[in-house]
């Protein structure tokens, strides 16, 4: 049965259940109505899953460069009227706390000069280093009158060239919101107030000025520069969470709460010390992991050539699975294991070598699948394009429009989105501790599942519409279920 | 010494006139921003007795940017590794204009007295440091009598 019949036949429960409900004096075109009513909202629930039901449900919205500036600066300007402080201080306040705007304000109220020395926006104790009517710059070792002498907060006075110099060494190095007293040991900020009142060099008030603004981006929890390159979009979101956020420019997606590629079900700090364990162990990885096999029967070298790990030998027909070069056949769904590593049991007792042997295998295992998965996904583009062209085809000689196959187009979209996640499983259950046989368990279903959609998506023209359809959705919801299951956010 | 900063010139003045004790610090003739450094091993340390010469150069940017110092003369230390470079803030995030010639060469003598293998720069001394304080300072004792003897020629 495909999923749009399975879709009528609760329509028609429903409505008839509704019907019984009503009184039977009622107007039949208001009961018509009411049935109207109900089965759009019910079909626009289906084609996207509500909050509540999507474990990668996010909200958030693009901004410009200057949109994301008045936001900061009105939540700014509130902190000043609030605390009754200079914005500059108040600017540095929230990016030194992260606009935790209630906390600053709690702890200002409490102690305002103590919190001020915390942030190191004040000192203990106002130093006063000039000596006489003409004192001498400790910096520059030159004698000046008294008003060429300028400070911050701490009282440490440096003349005014001095300064400026310091300033410019530092933004050179990137250096814009950390910039300290020049004092030995004086931890005391740069406000920019005194940056702009001393800085000379206009190219580099323009690099000072761009430079803050990223790192007041940066310390915003609900602001993130899109990763793209080039891309100038910021993106907000209601709350820091590691969910998928798709740029609307440049087309990227990415984790909102680490700006690398979106890696559900894993975490931000788990996939990290999989990118970097890939990068450092890859050269060994690169060489084991050949591009092609031999058919498991017939020997024949075949090189992968689609995304589907569904193999079938051109030349002796049999039906193998790519990863474990064992029978299809028995890769029915509850059989499927070729994603579950088998750890030797008798680990603990072996020695060191045979245990760094192992530690190895064991990388490689998920190192594999992880790189099969990056490669297929790479492969899936091709066939997406294959499917434009097919449709093309089918147009062009009058068989159905171009509307009746658009339902292949889904299916390879939601295809490489399962495949997507599938592949960003395997960094998980390698670090997994917890619950693995449960998540190997929905592992391989959904691996099953991906392939069988592979397999079908790819063989389009012989896979009957109604089939493909059930397929994508017996797909999506194991994808779903093992988020659900799975995703810690 | 046309276009040399005062800062510089009243810093060599005042490092020839009242040095600093165990340490000598001479300007190359040539070029007053290069100085030729002899700071001698701390007693009580197993660099003690030792003459271990250094280079340190101001760069245009001195006191903005801190000086490089490195040392020429081969030492047995976590935080000094085979080329000399030295592994302490100050000469690097932790430089402040304020700081001086003096002060840095002050530094890289206290660190002769207390290294310290938790911020390695060589991690093979530093492991031999943790997983034998004894065997190293032994060894670190045995190089300064090898390449820090001031009647040796050292060529590093």
């Amino acid at each position: 049965m495909s999923a749009d019949m399975n879709r009528q036949m609760s329509h028609q429960s429903e409505a008839s259940s509704m019907g019984s409900d009503c009184d039977s004096s009622e107007d039949l075109d208001e009961d018509t109505e009411k049935f109207y009513y109900i089965d759009t909202t019910d079909d626009l629930d289906l084609d996207c899953p509500s909050k509540t039901d999507d474990p990668e449900y996010f909200e958030y919205e693009p901004l410009q460069l200057i949109d994301a500036e008045r936001m900061m600066n009105e939540e700014i300007e509130a902190l000043c009227m609030k605390l009754k402080v200079n914005p500059s201080t108040a600017k540095m306040l929230l990016l030194r706390h992260n606009w935790k705007k209630e906390e600053i304000i709690d702890n200002y109220q409490r102690d305002p000069s103590g919190f001020l020395v915390d942030t190191h926006l004040a000192s203990r104790r106002k130093h006063d280093n000039l000596v006489g009517q003409r004192p001498v710059c400790s910096v520059c070792c030159s004698e000046y009158a008294r008003d060429r002498f300028v400070g911050v907060a701490c009282g440490h006075m440096f003349c005014r060239d001095c300064w400026d110099m310091h300033f410019q060494t530092q933004i050179r190095d990137g250096v814009t919101t950390g910039i300290e007293c020049m004092a030995k040991e004086c931890p005391v900020l740069v406000t920019e107030d005194f940056v702009y009142k001393v800085l000379s060099d206009s190219k580099l008030r323009d690099k000072y000025s761009k430079f803050s603004f990223n790192d007041l981006i940066k310390s915003h929890p609900k602001l993130r520069f899109c990763p793209g390159a080039d891309c100038s979009v910021i993106i907000k979101a209601k709350e820091l969470k590691a969910k998928k956020v798709e740029c609307h420019s440049c087309k990227i997606t990415f984790c909102f709460k680490c700006g690398l590629s979106y890696h559900a079900p894993t975490e931000c700090d788990v996939i990290k010390r999989w990118l970097t364990k890939c990068e450092d162990d890859s050269e060994t990885a690169n060489y084991i992991s050949a591009h092609t096999k031999d058919c498991p029967k017939c020997h024949v070298c075949i090189e992968k050539n689609g995304g589907c790990n569904h193999m079938q030998c051109p030349e002796c027909k049999y039906d193998f699975c790519w990863m474990c070069l064992g029978d299809w056949k028995s890769h029915g769904s509850e059989y499927y294991e070729c994603s579950r590593y088998k750890e030797n049991p008798n680990i603990a007792n072996e020695s060191v070598h045979v245990q760094a042997r192992e530690a190895l295998k064991k990388y490689l295992f998920y190192y594999e699948r992880w790189e099969n998965h990056a490669k297929s996904l790479q492969l899936e583009e091709t066939t997406t394009s294959k499917i434009t062209a097919r449709i093309q085809e089918k147009v062009m000689n009058n068989q159905g429009t171009w509307i009746d196959w658009q339902y292949l187009l889904k299916a390879a979209a939601l295809l490489k989105k399962c495949r997507y996640t599938l592949q960003y499983t395997y960094p998980y259950a390698y670090y997994l501790d917890n619950r693995k046989d449960l998540f190997e368990y929905q592992q391989a279903q959904l691996e099953a599942e991906v392939e069988n959609l592979s397999w079908k998506v790819e063989r389009a023209e012989i896979t009957d519409r109604g089939e493909l359809e059930n397929q994508m959705d017996v797909a999506e919801k194991r994808r779903l279920t093992l988020l659900k299951d799975f995703l810690e956010v | 010494m046309a276009g040399l900063p005062r800062r510089i010139i009243k810093e060599t003045q005042r490092l020839l006139a009242e040095p600093v004790v165990g340490i000598l610090a001479v300007p190359d003739e040539a070029n007053a921003r290069y100085f030729h450094v002899v700071v001698g091993g701390p007693s009580q340390s197993p660099y003690e007795g030792g003459q271990f010469r250094l280079e340190l150069f101001l760069p245009e940017e001195y006191p903005m940017s801190a000086p490089k110092v490195r040392f020429m003369t081969k030492i047995y230390h976590p935080n000094i590794d085979k080329l000399g470079r030295i592994c302490l803030d100050i000469l690097k995030d932790k430089w402040s204009p304020a700081l001086q010639i003096r002060t840095v060469l002050l530094s890289i003598q206290a660190l002769l007295s207390a290294p310290n293998p938790d911020d390695p720069l060589d991690n093979n001394v530093a492991e031999h440091w943790k997983s034998n304080e004894k065997s190293a300072i032994e060894q670190a004792r045995q190089w300064t009598q090898l390449y820090a003897k001031s009647n040796t020629v050292n060529s590093h």
